[in-house]
This record gives structure tokens, C-alpha cells and sequence, in this order.
């Protein structure tokens, strides 16, 4: 993975086709680093010499692992803590939205059912996170 | 001596005297009714074993021959009868108590199976709100994705049933957002504070126009109307009643909506009035159930959730809503929060 990708941890390969369409409609093309499950996920982001992505978007449900204690993890993880992750889920429980805030979410976007809107809200959010956004010193290992 | 009242204690030395010397038993009839009278005076048992001792002592100085073996068996007997009321107060209220408990217990189990159920409920809300929509995000998204990448190759009818796919999924994700919402409002708690309905309304309103520009709708909502209730839930009730009157007067050049409030019956009342499409008063009771419509997706769009959520939001207030209409003649809804009309200046 290098650094300008995106780690994108979604179990449903239907979700994921959708997500890498939009992603792909809107001409953003950065490497797409895809998790299956939440174990897969924190296995990837502790490769060694690997450098991190540019941006985690992280799904709740998943399987192993779930998506809330992902993001647990990856703040405890000094080497992490720091790493933009945004919540890209179904559910807008309120419960999930105070944890996923709680636990150090970037941002909390439900995906909508309209492919139209969630075409743009990856739009937007490969706009914001990827160009707009500046991302966080990171100690990289040369 | 203790709290014993000076003439029952009269009452009882006289009664207890005839007792040693009467002919018959009909002392104790009154030994039991001086008992019962003790017990309404909220005297005890100890006051009366007291007030048994006192009256001993008086029909000793009195001269009454109680040194006898026969006279100590009837002072205990007479004893005995005036405690019979507590002894029976004691046994209902032992049998009071016990069924209290079972009682206690039967709603403890309530409770423990409620709460139970609400967690299973709140989990299948959970699970609903989730896995259903993913399915339908596959149907809309791969829709539109046969939609534009092999449009050309599908003729116009082919690509009409691809939008009716994606309408139909979208529908039914409106459809699983409101059912969560009304199953949702059943378990939040009620927070009671003073609420601004005329502002509520009118930002309600104002969200209305900005979705649609272009509608042109004389809207009027009287000033400085209050409410005691739930800020949040009220803001859903004014949402659908004023969304409905915008949706209904949708066909209507001269769309005009009223929110006011009345006396209606002694109750603070507040009505939302429309000249929009309106309803059959035969259906009525139909309006506020669940999934029940009045209109055709092709006349007007809906779920028909909307007055179910608002109805169950007034009950939870403690009141009641009523529609009135006449087709094309509009619509009024009516609705208290069970909050009584106190002082000619609140109509």
C-alpha cells in the first residue's frame, strides 16, 4: 500500500463494487487497499515497512473483528492513532454514532441507498480527505 | 400511665367487672366492640395489655372478689375477646400482604419480560436498519450501473423497469427509515419542557419551502403558541401534519395552511388547517393507521407511516388527534396534549 491509498474495509463484495464505481465514476485514482473483515484490516495496517494510508473507510459490521474495536485499535496503536478513519456504514443508531465518535471517528457517513447520492458522498469524500484535507505528520520510516 | 384514653378505660373497668359478676357471657360481647374501638383509635396491643392491667387494678380497689381461681380465668378470657380485633386486623392484613408480594412478584416478571423484549426489539431494530438496506443499495446501485454502462444496448421499455427497480428499492428504504422512527418513538423517553410551537412551525416551514422553491403556499401560523411536551417529538408531530397540508395542497394555486390553537371540549387544542386534496370521512379511522393510505403513489408519494408516528406521539402526550376533510375541500387535524384550558385568556 503506499501512501496515497486508501484502505477501505467492507465486507459486502456487492457494497465494495459499488464503492470502487463511485470511486472510480469520480476519477479517484488512488490505489484501493481492500479488507474483507476487521482482522484483515489491522493485519494490513501492521505490515512492516509498509507506509500507512491516506485515509481508513470503515464499515461497522464486519466479520472477526467489528468495525468499532478496529477503531479501537488503531488509536491505541501509536503508530496509528493518528490516522484519518471515516465510518462508512448502514446504520445511523445513535449508539453508533456516539461510540464511533467516542472511540476517535473522523467523520460518520451512512451510506445512502440511492446510488445517485452515494456516488456523491464518495465524491465529496475523496475530495475533502484526499485533496483538501491535510493529513497528519506521520513518523515514517525511511 | 401510657396513651390508653381515660374512658375507654372506664368503659372497659365497668365492662370487665359485670364480666366477674354478670349471669352470662354477654360481657364479652362488649370486650370485643371495646377491642374493635381501641384498634380504630390506633391504640396497640401492648396499650391494651395496659389497659387490661389498669382495669384489674380498679376492680381490685373496687372490692371486686377477683382472688379466685374462676375470676382470674374470666379477666383472661375477657382479656382474650378484646384482643380478637387486633388478632383479626392481623390476619388481614398478613393476607393483604402476602397477596401484595404476589402481586410485586407478577410485576417484577412483567418487568424482567419487558425489558427483555425491548432489548430483542432494539436488536431486530438494529439488525433491520442494517442488513435489509443492504440488499436494496445493490438494487438501486447496479440499476443505475445496467443503467449506464449498458444503456445503449437496452430499449426505452428496458430501462423503465431499470428506474422502476431503483424507485422501488429507494421506496422501501424510505419505508424501513420510517418504521425504525416509529418504533424508535415507543421506547424514547418523554422529556416535558415549554415548547415554542409557533417557532417550531415556522422553522418547520421554512425547511418545507426551501426543499421546494418553486411552491407558492400562504401559510399562517398564529403567534405565541406554547406547548408542554417533548421538544424533539413535538418537532416530528409539526413535521408531518405540515408536511402533509404541503404535500396536499401540492395540486392547489392558492395553497393555504393554518396552524392555530383553540378550546376545543376544555382542552388546549391546536388544529392544522389545509385546502388541499382532503379525505373521504368514511376512511377516517383509517388515516392514522400504520401503512394505511388514503392517496396512490401516483396522486401523492407517502409511506403512510407518518400519522401513525404522529398519533402515537399526542397518546404519549397523554392526548388525542381527530381529522376532518371533505375530498378537495381540505383537511384539519386536530390535536391536544392533554393539557387543560385554565383562564379565559389561554382560548
Amino acid at each position: 500500500m503506499d501512501e496515497k491509498a486508501i484502505l477501505l474495509v467492507e465486507d459486502n463484495p456487492k457494497d465494495e463494487a459499488l464503492i470502487l464505481r463511485a470511486l472510480k465514476k469520480n476519477n479517484i485514482g488512488n490505489e484501493v487497499v481492500v479488507a474483507h473483515d476487521g482482522a484483515e484490516a489491522l493485519a494490513k495496517l501492521a505490515e512492516p515497512n509498509a507506509a500507512l494510508p491516506q485515509l481508513v473507510l470503515l464499515d461497522l459490521k464486519l466479520p472477526k473483528i467489528d468495525g468499532l474495536e478496529v477503531l479501537q485499535r488503531i488509536r491505541a496503536d501509536p503508530r496509528t492513532r493518528l490516522l484519518p478513519v471515516v465510518i462508512l456504514t448502514s446504520s445511523t443508531e445513535e449508539s453508533d454514532r456516539f461510540r464511533g465518535y467516542s472511540f476517535g471517528a473522523n467523520s460518520y457517513i451512512r451510506k445512502p441507498v440511492d446510488f445517485t447520492q452515494f456516488a456523491e458522498a464518495v465524491r465529496q469524500l475523496g475530495l475533502y480527505w484526499l485533496i483538501m484535507n491535510e493529513p497528519p505528520p506521520f513518523e515514517r520510516k525511511s | 400511665m401510657s396513651n390508653v384514653p381515660r374512658n375507654l378505660l372506664e368503659r372497659y373497668a365497668v365492662a370487665l367487672k359485670s364480666h366477674f359478676t354478670g349471669p352470662d357471657d354477654s360481657a364479652l360481647t362488649r370486650a370485643y366492640e371495646l377491642g374493635r374501638a381501641a384498634l380504630n383509635d390506633g391504640l396497640g396491643v401492648l396499650d391494651m395489655a395496659t389497659l387490661h392491667a389498669e382495669a384489674l387494678r380498679l376492680a381490685a380497689v373496687e372490692g371486686s372478689p377477683a382472688t379466685k381461681p374462676a375470676d382470674a380465668d374470666k379477666a383472661v378470657e375477657f382479656f382474650i375477646e378484646s384482643l380478637s380485633p387486633f388478632e383479626m386486623s392481623l390476619q388481614g392484613y398478613r393476607e393483604s400482604n402476602a397477596r401484595l408480594m404476589a402481586m410485586n412478584e407478577a410485576l417484577d416478571q412483567a418487568r424482567i419480560g419487558t425489558e427483555a423484549a425491548n432489548r430483542e426489539l432494539e436488536s431486530f431494530s438494529y439488525s433491520v436498519a442494517h442488513d435489509l438496506r443492504a440488499p436494496l443499495r445493490s438494487i438501486d446501485g447496479f440499476s443505475q450501473a445496467l443503467l449506464e454502462d449498458y444503456g445503449e444496448k437496452l430499449d426505452d421499455e428496458a430501462r423503465q423497469y431499470l428506474r422502476y427497480l431503483r424507485e422501488s428499492a429507494q421506496q422501501m428504504a424510505q419505508l424501513i427509515d420510517d418504521l425504525l422512527n416509529l418504533s424508535r418513538l415507543a421506547r424514547s423517553e418523554l422529556k416535558r419542557e415549554m415548547v415554542d410551537l409557533s417557532a417550531l412551525a415556522r422553522d418547520v416551514v421554512a425547511k418545507l419551502s426551501q426543499r421546494e422553491p418553486g411552491r407558492q403556499v400562504a401559510v399562517t401560523v398564529q403567534d405565541g403558541m406554547t406547548a408542554r411536551g417533548d421538544q424533539r417529538l413535538l418537532r416530528v408531530v409539526l413535521e408531518n401534519l405540515l408536511g402533509n397540508a404541503w404535500k396536499f395542497t401540492g395540486k392547489r394555486a392558492d395553497a393555504t395552511i393554518v396552524f392555530g390553537t383553540a378550546a376545543i371540549d376544555g382542552m388546549v387544542t391546536y388544529f392544522i388547517r389545509d385546502n388541499g386534496a382532503g379525505f373521504d370521512m368514511a376512511y377516517a379511522d383509517k388515516l392514522f393507521g400504520v401503512f394505511q393510505r388514503l392517496h396512490s403513489g401516483h396522486e401523492f408519494e407517502g409511506t403512510g407511516v407518518g400519522l401513525a408516528t404522529v398519533q402515537r406521539i399526542v397518546r404519549r402526550h397523554g392526548g388525542s388527534i381527530r381529522a376532518e376533510g371533505a375530498i378537495d375541500r381540505g383537511a384539519t387535524f386536530s390535536f391536544d396534549l392533554g393539557e387543560k384550558v385554565f383562564g379565559a385568556n389561554r382560548t
